[in-house]
């Protein structure tokens, strides 16, 4: 049984099914960095997915679409932070109102652009994105040739190096340049932060900015390559898996990643699960089950530590 | 400033709020129009927007359509009951989103007994129904207790446990439940006698479940605005460590807000079932919850307005429908329409200016008044 799951093929799922929390766990990292509680980042990932998939058939090139994808995920992102910072929305509402754009919003625009406008049947865009126009898988030389991590390693599509080349960006951008300095003191305290001459409302779109960059890349990665396709409800709930694994890993990028890790792994094991004939509607709650008790350790932990470093404060 | 003129300034806000969305909501019918003039397009967004905002209760001859009145008024059951269940949360400053996966949970448990128990006479709903709130009240324990007591995101758990409850409902369906005769994966029928009476007999399904919840809704507005748990409900939604400091039990509070809000959703889920339909049958999130947030946020938190709330949107939530059947414009619009009016409902610094200017003239006026006061007891004296 166990040999018949941990296959390489199972690992390369793991890295396929994490790309895409990946890239939202990033935008959420930042964000909270910058106090902003990003919860529309599903909706986000939804629309970009949308137009990503449509442009990439339009105009015929995958690359096209991808760069649509971004637009889409940084406009989208503004139009939050217009209503969020400007016009003072409260920020889990502009989230959420925006998944309602993503959920239902993208139905309206599918069906109009399809001209289907009756039926409940799931309208989608499976049909449109043919292998030509998914995103192209690399190979990478040498590390290719060695058995097993090989098969694990190389082949994947080049977003899914591109989430894990994020963690690190994110990293980099957070803790190595002014303008991660700037995000952080934002969010510990946007008062400093303008009394030093910081503008809080550009800092906090920029990371707007770079946040729907990344949903841009996951939506992208999720209609143009994970499902060839866009799909009503297609991004289930992966966006808001994001923000567990932001909290699991205490908002700093690599336990983050390993976090979004966690749920690939849980998710990859469903999958394997339900191929060797369980029910899939019993394997499909694991990853959000997993999210809970994720969640649960982590503030267990977090809550012990902090007792501790009490303790100790007390007893120096 | 005065009363009259915040109530002057709250209707206006609104009023323009959805009038931005209307206006959205012609932009994109214009664009999923079809003509091939512009006049032509121009003339088929009229129509449709015709269709969805009179439509809903004028016939096409100019007469009043009783049974589109009622089928609004149908519309809102569920969607009250997963308003009032949105307020009560929010007013504690509790962003639970539990409400979509708790009216699903609601109306199963209630469908299960409703099929199988052996339960004589009215008793059959009444218990059907008190087993699917109790069942939802219990499952919203979970964001509910991991944020009182380990300070987790009652957001995020309330929306994995939304998927949770969606994959087990459909395994447990597909598995054990669903009755294999039929062709759709639904369950067997209910007893003839669980199903609620009827208020009018013109297949809207208007059903008993509309009184019960207005009565609700009075409860929950006594409970929130004339009790001590109400009030400490909303103070802690107000200024939660001041509440602490002032020595109320705010874990308790937060636990308690959850539980009702559990029980409201659970159920509106009951009685949409047991009032609407013959068996269950909902395999996917019934989109009721995300409906409550909206009617919350334009209640403005305050249940006494759910009612209100909850008929706005049933009526777009019509209008949206017939739009798709008339002028072929897809009925998800509403989705956008609800998250554009959301938005502005939403926003704090809306029309700020609006207000400051009519904060500024009142205070004046009673500056003014003032004087006039001190100069006529001066002239007294």
């Amino acid at each position: 049984m166990l040999q018949m799951i941990f296959t390489p093929e199972f690992f390369f799922a793991i890295f396929r099914i994490t790309a895409p929390i990946l890239f939202a766990t990033m935008a959420a990292v930042i964000c909270e960095k910058a106090g902003v509680s990003n919860i529309g980042l599903e909706g986000t990932m939804m629309i970009s997915a949308l137009f990503g998939s449509l442009f990439a058939y339009y105009s015929g090139s995958w690359f096209i679409g991808l760069l649509v994808a971004i637009v889409t995920g940084i406009l989208v992102s503004l139009f939050m932070g217009f209503f969020a910072f400007n016009l003072k929305t409260d920020i889990i509402l502009t989230g959420t109102a925006v998944n309602m754009i993503g959920s239902g919003g993208t139905i309206f625009l599918v069906k109009v652009i399809t001209g289907i406008t009756q039926g409940t049947q799931l309208t989608s865009t499976t049909s449109l994105i043919t292998q030509k126009l998914q995103i192209p898988s690399i190979t990478i030389p040498f590390i290719n040739q060695i058995p097993v991590i090989g098969n694990v390693l190389s082949g994947h599509s080049l977003l899914t190096y591109l989430a894990f080349i994020s963690v690190f960006l994110t990293w980099v951008l957070l803790y190595r340049t002014p303008l991660g300095l700037n995000i952080r003191s934002v969010g510990e305290n946007p008062h400093a932060a303008s009394s030093v001459g910081v503008s809080v409302l550009r800092i906090k779109y920029i990371t707007m900015v770079i946040a729907g960059i990344l949903c841009g890349m996951g939506g992208a990665f999720m209609s143009m390559y994970y499902a060839m396709g866009w799909s009503l409800d297609m991004l289930a709930g992966r966006g808001f898996i994001a923000l567990a694994a932001q909290a699991m890993g205490a908002g700093e990028p690599l336990g983050c990643m390993l976090s979004a890790l966690i749920f690939g792994f849980a998710q990859a094991l469903g999958i394997k699960l339900s191929a060797t004939g369980v029910d899939s509607n019993l394997v499909s709650p694991i990853p959000y089950l997993v999210t809970i008790i994720g969640l649960v350790v982590f503030a267990i932990i977090a809550r012990r530590r902090a007792k501790r470093a009490h303790h100790e404060k007390v007893s120096a | 400033m005065n009363k009259k003129r915040s109530l002057m300034f709250s209707v206006v806000r609104g009023a323009l709020a959805i009038g931005i969305a209307l206006l959205v909501a012609a932009f994109l019918i214009f664009v999923s129009s079809k003509g091939n003039s512009f006049g032509a397009r121009l003339g088929a967004t009229f129509e449709s927007l015709k269709a969805m905002l009179i439509q809903p209760l004028i016939r096409t001859n100019g007469s009043f359509s009783v049974k589109g009145f009622t089928d609004i008024l149908a519309g809102m059951i569920p969607i009250i009951f997963t308003g009032l269940a949105t307020c009560v949360m929010f007013s504690a400053n509790q962003f639970n989103l539990g409400s979509e996966g708790g009216i699903l949970l609601g109306a199963f448990v209630t469908s299960l007994v409703a099929v199988y128990a052996p339960l004589p006479g009215v008793l059959l709903p009444i218990v059907a129904i008190a087993a699917g709130a109790i069942a939802t009240a219990i499952m919203m324990l979970i964001p509910a207790v991991l944020k009182a007591k380990l300070n987790v995101s009652e957001m995020v758990n309330s929306l994995m446990l939304n998927y949770v409850i969606m994959y087990v409902i459909k395994f447990l369906m597909n598995a054990f439940i669903a009755d294999k005769t039929k062709g759709t994966v639904q369950t067997s029928n209910f007893q003839a006698n669980a199903a609620l009476p009827q208020l009018i007999n013109n297949g809207s399904k208007l059903s008993i479940g509309f009184v019960i919840a207005i009565v609700v809704t009075i409860l929950i507005a006594l409970f929130m605005y004339r009790t001590r748990w109400g009030y400490a409900i909303r103070m802690i939604g107000i200024n939660q460590k001041f509440s602490m400091y002032s020595g109320m039990n705010v874990a308790m509070v937060i636990i308690l807000a959850q539980v009702i809000g559990g029980l409201l959703a659970g159920m509106g889920g009951g009685i949409e079932m047991l009032g609407r339909n013959l068996y269950f049958d909902w395999l996917a999130q019934p989109g009721y919850g995300w409906t409550g947030v909206t009617v919350a946020i334009l209640a403005g938190n305050n249940p006494a307005f759910v009612p209100l709330a909850a008929f706005f949107m049933a009526y777009l939530e019509k209008g949206c429908t017939l739009m798709s059947t008339y002028a072929s414009v897809p009925a998800q619009l509403i989705d956008i329409i609800q998250a554009v009016i959301f938005l502005f409902f939403a926003a704090d610094q809306f029309l700020s200016k609006y207000r400051q200017r009519l904060v500024v003239k009142s205070a004046e006026e009673e500056l003014r008044e003032k004087m006039i006061d001190a100069t006529v007891e001066g002239s007294v004296k």
